[in-house]
């Protein structure tokens, strides 16, 4: 049986390693980037960026002070017991937020949408927000995003449907149009990681494009050819646009191109988006049975990238 | 790319200097605020404790600053996206007086107008370095802690060499990111020709 204790105890840990160390794929992706960008104003945004973030790691320190919305994305062993029933990830990761707000591993930032009213520990009504997949075994393994509000709030989100005859290129051009857009000025802090949902009612849609930026691997590949295909493409001709770090100008616009797709409806092709902050954080535990708690350089969560 | 190392109070002759693209950083006070004190200042009259004519230099920014035994401690530090307080950028030059407002993105054509018409600059980080920025940094005090809470309140910080900032909009009223603006839609219509995307595509209307 998996303790509530053991539980608080690695889901607070997950939060503070999200706010605090930025993952290696992440990092891998800063200094590919400073090797091969031409301008020294980007480059320089880049390089004063990975320093801050290795010094973030080091110190405990938050990597950018908007630790944004506080989401949990869980895959359920259809075997797992809780001590108190599953509701336990819950209550237990509500805990969690609270203590690392209080502790400054978290910035209280979430408040009420029309009274600002401002609760002080990021707990309110459906925040933080949960995501769930029942998948085989015994353990619950949890990611923690904290999802930045440049990323969110300021064009990195975007969705539109397309009619079939426009297919394709209609996804392309909305991608292309739409990250210029948000990147302006580096609302959104490019170079993004930049998540593509296809098809699917909006929320489907939307949703997929948000775990494609914030739950796959920089450097992972769609299985399927045709949907690789895409992405590329879109990796490609994005890094070609000039946007460059913080939008100053430059080569590198996009770390990468993320899509995901479900089956959709004959009259239309939901499309979205949804970029992740260069400074892309997660973390993902994995706890067992037996009160083992293992860390997981990444979320796995989209079987196998 | 010429880089400045200026000091508050800021005068028009040194901000005059500065041009879109350069490198500036700052020393002296400068102090800090996000929505809530500018709705309350510009929309409902509070009125500022402090001279901002004096302390001329504003940070858009919330800060993470926690009470350690009685010291303000700064635990973290990036400036936060300027273009939505675009409806109090013209105000903030104007009434308030400031030579020099930091913030991430830039600000909006009103802003624009008004920094040129009363000389004042907008200048944007050069990254995000929140471990970098809070060790040039010392909390000095604080205004309106109770009324806006600590993220949103009048934070009164000592700078030390506080940047590398990007002057973004300068006193001729130019935006970097205008120039910029033009060399990607000049990269668009090679990258669409290669992805195969025609100039004059238009989506079928569904609604």
């Amino acid at each position: 049986m998996i303790t509530q204790q053991v539980l608080g105890k690695a889901i607070f840990e997950t939060i503070k390693k999200a706010s605090c160390c930025i993952p290696g794929d992440i990092e891998e992706a800063f200094q590919d980037s400073i090797s091969r960008e031409s301008s020294s104003v980007s480059k320089m945004a880049l390089e004063a960026t990975l320093e801050s973030l290795q010094r973030s790691r080091e110190t405990s320190l938050l990597a950018c002070p908007d630790t944004g919305w506080p989401l949990f994305f869980v895959e359920v062993g259809d075997e797992a017991v809780v001590e108190g029933g599953l509701r336990v990830i819950e209550t237990a990761s509500k805990r969690a937020v609270e203590k690392a707000t209080h502790e400054g591993y978290l910035r209280a930032t979430m408040k009420h949408p029309l009274t600002g009213e401002d609760p002080g520990n990021n707990i309110g009504n459906n925040v933080p927000n949960f995501t769930y997949k029942f998948v085989p075994g015994d353990t619950i393994k949890l990611t923690f995003v904290p999802k930045g509000g440049g990323s969110e709030c300021f064009g990195g989100t975007r969705y539109q449907v397309m009619a079939f005859a426009d297919g394709l290129t209609a996804i392309k051009k909305f991608i292309v149009d739409a990250y210029i857009a948000a990147s302006r000025a580096g609302a959104i802090c490019p170079p993004s990681v930049l998540g593509v949902g296809i098809g699917g009612t909006s929320d489907i849609s939307t949703k997929l494009a948000k775990e494609a930026a914030a739950l796959r691997k920089v450097g992972s590949k769609n299985p399927e050819p045709e949907i690789a295909r895409i992405e590329e493409e879109l990796y490609e001709g994005i890094n070609r646009l000039g946007i460059g770090a913080m939008g100053s100008g430059g080569d590198v616009s996009v770390f990468d191109v993320n899509v995901e797709y479900a089956y959709t409806h004959l009259a239309g092709i939901a499309v979205a988006m949804n970029a992740n902050c260069f400074i892309a954080r997660r973390a993902t535990v994995e706890v067992d049975g037996k009160g083992n708690i293992k860390e997981h350089e990444s979320p796995n969560w989209f079987n196998g990238r | 790319m010429a880089e400045y190392h200026l000091k508050t109070p800021l005068q028009d002759e040194e901000i005059k200097d500065l041009k879109t693209g350069d490198k500036v950083y700052f020393s002296g006070e400068a102090w800090t605020c996000r929505s809530k004190l500018q709705k309350t200042v510009f929309d409902e009259g509070w009125k500022l404790p402090f001279d901002t004519r004096e302390k001329n230099l504003l940070i858009h920014v919330g800060p993470v600053i926690i009470d350690e035994g009685g010291n303000w401690k700064l635990v973290s530090f990036q400036p936060t996206s300027s273009i939505r307080f675009e409806k109090w950028g013209p105000a903030s030059v104007k009434d308030l007086g400031l030579k020099a407002i930091i913030g991430k993105t830039t600000m909006g054509k009103d802003s624009q107008e008004a920094m040129k018409k009363y000389c004042c600059i907008h200048a944007t980080p050069l990254g995000v370095t929140p471990t970098l920025f809070i060790e040039r940094i010392k909390v000095k005090e604080v205004h309106w802690l109770e009324e806006m809470g600590s993220i949103e309140a009048a934070w009164i910080l000592e700078l030390d060499e506080l940047g590398p900032f990007l002057v973004d909009i300068d006193c001729e009223g130019k935006n970097h990111f205008d120039h910029l603006d033009e060399k990607i839609a000049a990269n668009r219509r090679s990258v669409y020709q290669e992805m195969g995307i025609p100039e004059d595509f238009e989506y079928t209307r569904l609604y």
